[in-house]
């Protein structure tokens, strides 16, 4: 059964990332594949993550796949304009790559090559429309294509964001163009990611809740302080301060996997996409302190 | 109008170091608003020159130096002085120097500011950049804010994940456009028009080289 197929049946879905690397070894990657294969249901493959360059994501998605795992395309306009983006989903279309996640990505200035001219000729809302006009023979300037794809695609959502309104009105848009499934920001606080699920379960969408570990106080607090649309709450920083240096990885272990299993026991969405930034070997883990495992 | 700054006096002094006349040419309009080709702007780069031990034939400051051949007009009367100088520096935006290169097809004419956008000037010298020129007006669905040009991305259907407390993750200085424009929207009573999708843009109408003839067709050149 392929993601599409699980997450659509109903049963509770786990992703992870895999990052492409900048440069050529990729010795690191294909253990972090081998860690996940056959304990995740499909690997994220970011997309020049932050706006650093990296090995293409679609390239490693077929890397991924060829070592037993389902990847997940992600696609951002910012490197490519619509010629190059269609060209790319034929591409994954026809090495078999059927899940895409259509973002707009993080602006240039992120990232390592701040001189770069962003492109954006499209965003993730219009990306989600060209997807589902692939899917149905043609292409964005409504020629007809020689075969059509055979996409399940995806969205992303900031549950957390500052001011939330504006952003679901996006989410509803996106759903309108096509998404069927959302991997959202990361999540720390579940009570407050249930009144988004609330709005969220108006349509007819899957979700998966963000889950980022947290390394110790400090992370915590640069997530807070540095990253937009996520909110570490008091209380877990101070779980993470008081259990020492030492103890807090584990701590931050434990607080992903409880925060994973009160998602799946109380059903309150379809799945969690772990974000383990270079602890992919901790998913495991994970999964088995919050009983997926 | 269009926003200019003064380049690095340095770099213009290199580009011209093989020539010792100038003229020099301002313009009332923008440039003069921008403080980079006023009349006080003309004079501090005579003095410039001058220390630099250049000679300046004159100076001129044009009424609309975009306006190609009214400005010619205007030069008559400088006709020795134009005479007299080896180069023409052009004290307002790109434009106004491109005129200036069809007025001197003989001599070389050389930019002293950079052309930086098309914008609206909110306290004196201060600018802030509203409109992209993109061909292809959505202000009547974006509450009259546009977002081509106010989001980094130019995102046209809502906010990325990045807004922080209603800024942009660009740099905190910038409020998110689409903050600002939910915002509008809500105190207008047009909120609606946020929750339609608004499809990819045809960059094609903002294509450069663009010419337009606004004359009445009759006489025109064939219009876009």
């Amino acid at each position: 059964m392929t993601f599409k197929e699980n997450l659509e049946s109903g049963k509770f879905m786990v992703t992870a990332e895999v990052g492409p690397p900048k440069g050529t070894d990729i010795k690191e990657m294909l253990h972090h594949i081998e860690v996940l294969k056959g304990k995740i249901d499909a690997a994220n493959v970011t997309d020049n993550q932050s706006a650093v360059m990296r090995i293409s994501s679609l390239a490693v998605c077929q890397i991924v796949k060829e070592n037993g795992l389902e990847p997940i395309l992600q696609m951002t306009c910012r490197d490519r304009n619509r010629i190059g983006l269609q060209a790319d989903l034929l591409g994954a279309s026809v090495l078999g790559i059927e899940s895409v996640l259509c973002m707009t990505g993080d602006h240039v200035s992120a990232g390592d090559h701040k001189a770069a001219k962003p492109v954006y000729d499209i965003e993730s809302v219009q990306l989600l429309q060209v997807v589902d006009g692939m899917n149905n023979g043609k292409d964005m300037s409504g020629n007809d294509l020689q075969g059509s794809t055979n996409f399940f695609q995806g969205a992303v959502v900031t549950p957390e964001a500052n001011p939330l309104q504006p952003q679901l009105i996006k989410f509803g848009k996106k759903v309108e163009a096509g998404a069927r499934f959302f991997q959202t920001q990361a999540i720390y606080d579940i009570d407050k990611f249930k009144t988004f699920m609330e709005h969220a379960r108006q349509y007819s969408t899957k979700v998966l809740a963000g889950i980022v570990v947290l390394k110790s106080a400090g992370m915590a607090k640069f997530l807070n302080n540095f990253v937009p649309g996520i909110t570490v709450p008091d209380e877990l920083i101070e779980e993470l301060k008081a259990a020492g240096k030492e103890k807090a990885l584990e701590t931050g272990l434990n607080i992903a996997a409880r925060h994973v299993k009160q998602l799946h026991d109380e059903k309150i969405c379809d799945g969690v996409h772990i974000m383990a930034i270079g602890m992919e070997d901790k998913v495991p883990t994970i999964m088995e302190r919050a009983g997926l495992l | 109008m269009i926003i200019s700054k003064k380049i690095d006096r340095k770099k213009l002094l290199e580009t011209i170091k093989d020539y010792n006349s100038f003229f020099l040419v301002g313009c009332s309009e923008c440039a003069s608003l921008c403080g980079t080709g006023g009349e006080p702007e003309l004079e501090e780069l005579k003095k410039e020159l001058e220390a630099a031990g250049k000679k300046v034939t004159g100076t001129f400051r044009a009424k609309t130096g975009c306006q190609v051949l009214g400005t010619k007009v205007e030069l008559k009367p400088f006709k020795d002085e134009l005479a007299d100088t080896q180069v023409v520096i052009v004290m307002s935006c790109g434009a106004g120097t491109q005129a200036m290169v069809e007025a001197f097809p003989d001599k070389p004419v050389y930019p002293s500011n950079d052309s930086l956008f098309l914008g609206n000037m909110t306290r004196f010298q201060m600018f802030d950049e509203r409109c992209s020129l993109c061909g292809e007006c959505i202000l009547e669905q974006t509450g009259g804010i546009c977002p081509v040009t106010n989001c980094p991305k130019g995102l046209l259907n809502g906010p990325c994940g990045g807004t922080s407390n209603g800024n942009c993750e660009v740099s905190p200085d910038i409020r998110c456009a689409w903050v600002r424009i939910y915002d509008r929207l809500e105190k207008i009573n047009r909120l609606d028009d946020m929750k339609k999708v608004i499809k990819a843009k045809d960059w094609s109408k903002s294509q450069s080289p663009q010419v337009l003839s606004a004359r009445p067709k009759k006489e025109g050149k064939k219009t876009k």
